[in-house]
């Protein structure tokens, strides 16, 4: 027992920030099929694709082991063009790959996300090439405070700043959409779309917004676990993107709080498996438990029961 | 009667037909498939153990070829995917100018695929693929220039044992065939030395955060963890967060890890002082050796360790090849029997290689390294005592 409660307070820590990544990632799950009820499994790739957008960032940025510019700087710099780099391949795969279909079948929507997924990890297979990129993070962070310790946890300062981090994206994201115009256009599509357009909304401007959003928070998660786990290859994105589409289920999937939700628990739950079962089981635990709530709760912890539309 | 003998002639007819098989004129061509994971995780070792016999290849062509025929190199890449492996061997059977395969150098890969290339003959040699099984099934074709994993595991636990000195004990594994094996070789091997606080946790590879299980791994205080991934990736990972954590224990990483861009250079200082095992000999330091290290590192760039094998696997299978060719035609078959005759040979491992019945190599050695600055210095050889 006294062995549990050691490693306690560390696990939390390992698992919050693990969730709040799955959280960033389920976001854009989430929105996208609120909106247009698909599952755009192309979700993982554009979080891949941030993770590579803000290596490049510090790859170029950095020389020998000496920061070209200021360490908080080279960090937002990082984040910034990763949201930006996955926001416009989010816009461009919409544009190209999933407006033609908008009034086709539910199916073709799904296959051609599929297609836009593996296009994408080949494109970046061929420009990027197989090998796995490490994140030379030692020059961002001074030997002083790269790693603090409170009682037995040991908080990293990559931990941090990724918890810190995505949890006021996660905040900003609940402003806009509670307070602001737009925020409240994408609630009224999400509820109607057909309805949000007689009331003079530009739907397509909202589902380009939405996946504009979504797609930047996957990438701002692709390159917070570059720089926490510090490797990012052209295959993250499909762990990355179950795991994502998992918390978002679990949330209950349509509703953003829901996957915040989702994400944080899937985190934490895959951190304790570990500590209380053999950890070859921690997958099998994780998921056990999403099966379970499913059961009892089929539109996930936060989503709102919806009757069928007939 | 009429019935019967019919069936017999057809029957006799297959069998001449199955005997026939495969057997080509020199001058038609020869094929030498390479089956290894050249994208993915392990892109990078399979890169270096498909340029090295490139190197092989390029030299006995400059020599004239076989028979004064040019050898072609052809790369059957699996993505470290059972079932893509399973393609590649199909289509390397295919190809009836085939006559030998250098790979698959991972163990579960290797295990998918030997029916399909014991059926047809397929001469293999395989640099890498540790997992004692795969010449314990009593396929002929299959050969290995490595050591088997319960040699390596009873090294490893040798080693852990007299050089670490250590009394406890942590084993992370990678859920995959050869990690798997390694580990329960070893565990068996602590267990023989009198070490019995052992605790053993799994991981999945390429999952980039192992911070769960080694928060639990600190909380059982080892004396050693022995990170037992197959890529160097996710050792470097394993030590960063090992230190990360605090764990105040001696990292000791496994083959993969001998790599140094990718353990040493992207760990950024956390892997300095830890020590990884592997198959292969520091290859620096063997005067036989020297060609090929100038000429991988004027074509290629840096050699970790999955390279040297692998010259040597391809200039052994030509060899065959070449005694096969002798008659002016090839089969598979004769291929493998003077594989199977292969003694002594002397190439740029620092010890002779011959293949025992099974096709494994005989008296298997365990070199260990410490990570020094930028390099891996060779602390210890072990041969099972």
């Amino acid at each position: 027992m006294e062995l549990y409660l050691e490693q306690l307070p560390q696990q939390l820590v390992n698992g919050l920030t693990l969730g709040g990544v799955y959280a960033l990632i389920a976001i854009g799950y989430t929105m996208v099929y609120g909106i247009l009820g698909m599952l755009n499994f192309a979700h993982g790739e554009v979080y891949m694709i941030g993770g590579f957008a803000g290596w490049w960032v510090l790859h170029l940025l950095t020389r020998g082991n000496e920061l070209l510019a200021n360490a908080a700087m080279v960090i937002a710099l990082m984040i910034i063009a990763a949201m930006a780099v996955s926001g416009l391949v989010g816009i461009m795969a919409e544009r190209f790959a999933y407006r033609p279909l908008r009034n086709a079948p539910r199916m073709n929507l799904l296959l051609s996300a599929l297609g836009v997924s593996i296009f994408l990890q080949n494109l970046v297979l061929n420009y990027q090439g197989a090998k796995v990129r490490s994140f030379h993070i030692a020059a961002l962070i001074p030997e002083s405070l790269r790693v603090i310790q409170i009682g037995s946890a040991v908080f990293s300062f990559m931990r941090i700043l990724v918890i810190v981090l995505s949890f006021l994206l996660m905040g900003l994201l609940t402003v806009m959409i509670k307070k602001t115009k737009v925020g409240k256009a994408i609630r009224a599509t999400a509820q109607d779309i057909e309805a949000a357009a007689f009331m003079g909304i530009d739907v397509d401007r909202i589902v380009v917004v939405v996946f504009l959003i979504g797609s930047a928070l996957g990438g701002a998660a692709g390159t917070l676990v570059g720089l926490l786990f510090t490797q990012v290859d052209y295959y993250v994105g499909f762990q990355a993107g179950l795991k994502g589409f998992t918390a978002a289920v679990l949330g209950g999937i349509g509703s953003v709080y829901g996957a915040m939700l989702g994400g944080i628990l899937l985190g934490l739950t895959e951190s304790l498996a570990v500590t209380f079962f053999p950890s070859a089981y921690k997958d099998v635990v994780a998921f056990a438990i999403l099966i379970i709530v499913l059961i009892f709760r089929p539109w996930g912890l936060v989503g709102e029961k919806i009757p069928e539309k007939v | 009667m009429k019935k019967s003998f019919t069936a017999v002639l057809a029957v006799s007819l297959v069998f001449m037909v199955a005997a026939m098989g495969y057997s080509a004129d020199v001058k038609k061509g020869i094929h030498i498939g390479d089956a290894g994971a050249f994208t993915g995780d392990a892109a990078a070792p399979c890169m270096e153990i498909y340029n090295s016999a490139q190197i092989a290849v390029d030299e006995w062509n400059a020599r004239g070829g076989i028979q004064g025929v040019k050898i072609e190199h052809i790369m059957g890449d699996d993505a470290m995917d059972p079932a893509q492996g399973i393609n590649v061997a199909h289509k390397f059977v295919a190809d009836e100018l085939m006559y030998g395969v250098i790979g698959p150098p991972m163990s579960h890969i290797a295990q998918a695929t030997l029916k399909i290339y014991a059926s047809a003959d397929m001469a293999q040699i395989t640099t890498s693929a540790s997992k004692p099984d795969l010449t314990e099934q009593g396929y002929h074709n299959f050969f290995r220039v490595n050591a088997r994993n319960d040699a390596h595991g009873w090294n490893c636990a040798l080693f852990i044992k007299k050089q670490l000195m250590a009394k406890r004990v942590a084993i992370v594994n990678e859920k995959v065939a050869y990690c798997e094996n390694l580990a329960k070789e070893t565990i068996n091997g602590l267990k023989k030395l009198g070490i019995t606080d052992i605790a053993q946790e799994t991981i999945v590879g390429g999952a980039k955060d192992y911070s769960a299980v080694l928060t639990k791994v600190k909380a059982f205080k080892p004396d050693v963890i022995f990170f037992i991934a197959t890529t160097a990736p996710d050792n470097a990972i394993g030590v960063r967060q090992t230190k990360e954590l605090g764990i105040d224990a001696i990292f000791f990483g496994s083959e993969g890890a001998r790599d140094k861009k990718d353990y040493i250079q992207a760990t950024e200082g956390a892997a300095e002082g830890s020590y990884v095992y592997h198959f292969a000999p520091d290859v620096f330091a063997i005067p036989e050796a020297a060609n090929y290290v100038e000429t991988f590192e004027a074509k290629y760039g840096s050699i970790s360790g999955f390279g040297p094998p692998a010259y040597e696997a391809m200039n052994i299978l030509l060899t065959a090849v070449d005694k096969a060719a002798a008659d002016g035609d090839i089969t598979r078959q004769e291929v493998v029997k003077y594989l199977h005759e292969t003694k002594n040979y002397k190439g740029i491992l620092g010890f002779p290689v011959t293949f025992d019945q099974k096709g494994d190599l005989e008296g298997g050695a365990t070199y260990f390294f410490q990570v020094s600055g930028n390099d891996f210095k060779q602390v210890a050889v072990m041969t099972g005592k």
